[in-house]
């Protein structure tokens, strides 16, 4: 009968784990992850995509679909341009954020909004690499045949407040961002996919220009 | 001497009451009309999105708002901003009961709260209970009584054309509002605006 219940726990434990995330399985090997993604990330110096976000309203069974173009560049500039089905601009230059949303305009600092600068650091940690040395997250690191998955669990206070976890997919072959994904504490989320991604297009400054 | 101050004091006190009593709008005339006529513009949500405009006391907000009609009859509010964080998500019972499911640090506050769910609750217009109709200069007043104060929902003379909504206190209007273009049933366009403080919600819908 013990061994029954044994077997039976143990089981269990082994479908959880696979089942945290489907088709995923844990990497045991950090360090040489880190290395690889660090190496890879140091050859990208800018990406040029287009993005669909969807929003996941979970208890209204509703999604939010939004699509717009994306821009990064190095070091820590970022442009992300909503156009359908609304406009909204924003902008992430160094550790400011500049936000258009049709009607005005707003210039943020994230030294004084924390919560602007943990996601604008989320964001371009993402993007350069850096996610996996942010000590406010604790990370762990899963995959697939093609992607890795990479799951950021806030250790803030504030942080853990609002999100259960980001999870930050990259493409196994350059380790580009295939999506980040906001996972809140209520069961939504909000998914946001790259596409038709261009490594290390010529991007000029003036594209991340805060006026 | 002291009985004229003593007379003087109760007839001010007795002047006080009495303006203090008097509603926002005077309503003298009593018209007829069918009550049910309301009924027509209040919004036939079942789901809508919004791009949302708020500015409170200076500072600019912006974002989604989706309403949606669920099937035990409540409404849902969630508002988020455009990357997906949330800022609130209410819910609006059938028998006039609200729930907070989720709110951000920085608008639960007890009056914040209270605020939100009265505005809203003038523009869901669920509970259109022993609502009495009054003309003043021309127009249809719909007043609906609430525990304290009172909404208007006030039209043309013939009750076909929504002109405004007000929430009012028994001596003052506290909000003024407008819901135009009904496309289905639902308003194209919402504003709030607070009169006592510097407070308004713009709704624009989106189409999907």
């Amino acid at each position: 009968m013990r061994k029954i219940i044994l077997i039976t726990l143990v089981l269990i434990a082994g479908f959880s784990s696979k089942a945290q995330y489907a088709g995923y399985s844990p990497v045991t090997d950090l360090t040489k992850f880190r290395t690889e993604f660090a190496a890879a990330t140091q050859k990208t110096n800018s990406i040029k995509s287009d993005f669909t976000q969807e929003k996941n309203l979970s208890m209204l069974s509703e999604k939010i679909i939004s699509k717009g173009k994306f821009w990064f560049k190095k070091e820590n500039q970022v442009r992300m341009e909503y156009s359908q089905p609304y406009q909204y601009l924003m902008i992430l230059n160094k550790d400011k954020v500049f936000v258009k949303d049709g009607q005005k305009e707003n210039k943020i600092s994230t030294k004084s909004n924390k919560l602007f600068q943990q996601i604008n650091k989320i964001m371009i940690d993402c993007m350069q690499g850096t996610a996996l040395n942010n000590p406010d997250f604790k990370t762990k690191v899963f995959d697939n045949k093609n992607n890795s998955l990479v799951e950021l669990t806030p250790l803030t206070k504030a942080m853990k407040g609002l999100f259960k976890s980001f999870n930050v997919t990259v493409d196994k072959k350059d380790f580009s961002v295939v999506s980040i994904e906001m996972q809140e504490l209520s069961g939504d989320n909000t998914l946001i996919r790259f596409t038709n991604k261009e490594l290390n297009a010529t991007i000029p400054d003036a594209i991340f220009t805060i006026k | 001497m002291q009985q004229f101050r003593m007379r003087y004091l109760l007839l001010s006190s007795c002047l006080f009451f009495f303006l203090s009593c008097s509603t926002t709008h005077k309503q003298t005339q009593f018209a007829i009309s069918d009550i049910s006529s309301l009924q027509k513009f209040k919004p036939a949500f079942t789901v809508a999105l919004y791009n949302t405009q708020v500015d409170v006391v200076g500072n600019h907000l912006s974002g989604l708002l989706i309403i949606k009609k669920m099937p035990d009859s409540s409404t849902r509010l969630v508002f988020s901003n455009e990357i997906g964080f949330k800022f609130f998500d209410f819910e609006f019972s059938a028998d006039g009961k609200f729930k907070v499911y989720s709110v951000i640090k920085q608008m639960n506050k007890r009056s914040v709260l209270k605020t939100l769910r009265k505005d809203f609750e003038l523009i869901l217009m669920d509970h259109l209970e022993n609502v009495s109709i009054r003309t003043e200069n021309g127009l249809l007043y719909y007043v609906v009584p609430q525990t304290k104060g009172y909404n208007y929902y006030i039209t043309d003379s013939l009750g076909n054309k929504l002109i405004r909504l007000e929430r009012a206190s028994k001596t003052k209007t506290v909000v003024e509002a407008f819901m135009e273009n009904y496309i289905n049933g639902i308003p194209d366009t919402i504003g709030i605006s607070h009169k006592t403080f510097n407070f308004t919600i713009g709704l624009k819908r989106i189409e999907r």
